[in-house]
């Protein structure tokens, strides 16, 4: 169970003035979920993620997982980054393997954790591969695993499939989907794609900029689903979803949301 | 709740694109790398037949010129029976040691500095003034004081090579560091490394490639510094055995120096390639 309680993380601008990227936020991520924060650029969202990974101090407020105080980054969170953060000195199997190495597993041991995991997200093949030879979603996977490796008790995951094509990001979501039905990991997934949102999340919570809130929760469970059958295309055109969808994205283009671009 | 079909049945029509993509862009890199050997060759040969056809045409005199016949057999001479007090072997392994020697010491102290001075602040701001001061100087500048401190035996002229190829291999295992992507450090933090595995596992791997970019630069600034030292203050080397020779007008004996110390600069320069084929092959891969 992650816990934020009155969040905030306040910046000050090159100018000189204070800029809210997250301001009093207050969420609770349960065991077995799939929390989605959407919104547009800079809406706080990131900011939200980076504290939970405890790479960023909040100003105000407090994050507690399973009843510890977070103030640094730490192994009981995964996180799957948007930008490809594999080694590229290291093969596939061992950056997989790297937490475990951390956590001072001995190697033939923790080599065999990580191609288990290799199969879980279809790479087996490839485990001797430096990631170089891997195309952007086989190292997002290879990321993904990484990040399961030491059995986290949340996944975190910014924007993860955000640089891919819609093809190979259709696919990454019944990847995740079901890697999700399989572990019952709780994560909490950031997106800027609101039909991302509503495909993954058990939860979505749409947020606004300027200051950084969360102005609406949804509850979705398209996921379970999709987790089922892995077929994205009846949950598309199921008339709830789209009725979700276009409150989701007039909440996100509303005139005042709109007003403070400027 | 349901549970998913299998994850893995999804994947199996993926493709590993990129490894055949790769194979491509691989063999036209050979050929262009092959195609560009082959031009230098070409050049080579053709400024070798100048030479030759200038001396044969006596478009100089020997002073200025010799021919590659007179220069053959002085490095015969030179070799066998040696010049200016040594063999040509002996002025060969007596540079080679000293810039070896230098080298050792550049990256002995470099390195470790320069990963301290892009880890912490305080050693950064307190070495980068004096470093950054004396290597901006020429370093023949300098080379008269060292020999006002230290003489005119081996220790000036090692520590006026350490100097040279210590300060780009320092600044650059500095850059090094500094250079490693923040995501890759968080990635790591957040999978539970401590901060020394950070250091062994992230930092120093990812400094690797501008260490050796740095190890680059300083075998070229100690060679052209080398040669310079041993012309003003040496009794071996091949840059003393240029000096001797040019005080005699021996043209072709200078000709044989300066062709042996081309020929050190290309096994540098090769030595240097391989070591980061053979060290950082994923090197502007990611």
């Amino acid at each position: 169970m992650l816990q934020i309680r009155d969040a905030s993380v306040t910046f000050s601008a090159s100018d000189g003035s204070a800029v809210h990227a997250l301001d009093h936020v207050s969420l609770d991520i349960a065991p077995d979920s799939i929390v989605v924060a959407v919104g547009a650029s800079g809406c706080g969202k990131s900011t939200l993620l980076n504290a939970i990974a405890g790479f960023l101090p909040l100003t105000e407020g407090s994050i507690i997982l399973d009843g510890e105080e977070i103030d640094r980054p730490g192994g009981d969170r995964g996180v799957v980054f948007q930008k490809d953060t594999l080694l590229p000195w290291a093969s596939v199997v061992d950056n997989v393997a790297l937490g475990l190495k951390f956590a001072g597993v001995s190697k033939a041991a923790r080599r065999e954790r990580a191609r288990e995991l290799l199969d879980l997200v279809g790479l087996a093949d490839f485990a001797d591969k430096p990631p170089y030879e891997l195309s952007g979603g086989m190292r997002q996977r290879v990321g993904l695993a990484r990040a399961l490796a030491t059995d986290p008790k949340i996944l975190l995951m910014d924007e993860p499939f955000g640089a891919l094509d819609s093809l190979t990001r259709e696919t990454m979501q019944q990847l995740l989907a079901s890697v999700w039905a399989r572990t019952g990991k709780q994560i909490l997934f950031i997106t800027h794609s609101i039909e991302e949102a509503l495909t993954l999340g058990t939860t979505v919570v749409v947020m606004s900029p300027r200051p950084g809130r969360i102005v609406a929760r949804f509850e979705a469970g398209f996921v379970r689903e999709f987790a089922g059958t892995g077929d994205i295309g009846p949950i598309l055109s199921d008339p709830r979803f789209i009725e979700l969808r276009e409150e989701i994205r007039a909440l996100i283009h509303r005139p005042a949301a709109k007003g403070t671009l400027q | 709740m349901t549970l998913a079909a299998d994850p893995r049945a999804v994947f199996t029509h993926v493709q590993p694109a990129p490894t055949t993509r790769r194979l491509p862009a691989n063999r036209a890199g050979k050929t262009v790398s092959s195609g560009t050997i082959l031009i230098s060759t070409v050049t080579l040969l053709a400024l070798f037949v100048l030479w030759l056809v200038a001396t044969q045409l006596g478009w100089a005199t020997p002073l200025f010129l010799p021919s590659p016949a007179e220069v053959l057999t002085q490095f015969q001479a030179v070799a066998v029976d040696g010049y200016a007090d040594g063999t040509l072997l002996q002025h060969t392994l007596a540079s080679l040691g000293r810039i070896l020697v230098a080298l050792c010491i550049g990256v002995l102290l470099g390195v470790p500095l320069g990963l301290l001075m892009g880890l912490n602040r305080w050693v950064r701001g307190t070495l980068s003034v004096p470093i950054g001061l004396y290597w901006g100087l020429p370093p023949l500048a300098y080379l008269p004081l060292l020999i006002i401190w230290l003489g005119i035996g081996e220790s000036s002229k090692i520590v006026l090579l350490s100097l040279s190829t210590f300060a780009p291999i320092c600044f650059s295992a500095q850059a090094g560091v500094r250079s490693v992507p923040v995501e890759r450090i968080n990635a790591a933090l957040s999978l539970g490394a401590t901060r020394l595995q950070l250091f062994t596992n992230i930092i120093l791997p990812s400094a690797l490639p501008e260490i050796l970019t740095g190890l680059r630069i300083a075998v070229a600034a100690g060679l052209s510094c080398l040669v310079a030292a041993e012309l003003i203050a040496a009794r071996s080397g091949l840059g003393y055995m240029i000096m001797s020779a040019a005080n005699f007008l021996s043209t072709d004996v200078v000709f044989v120096g300066l062709i042996l110390i081309a020929a050190l600069a290309f096994l540098f320069a090769t030595g240097m390639r391989w070591l980061e084929r053979k060290l950082v092959p994923w090197k502007g891969k990611i």
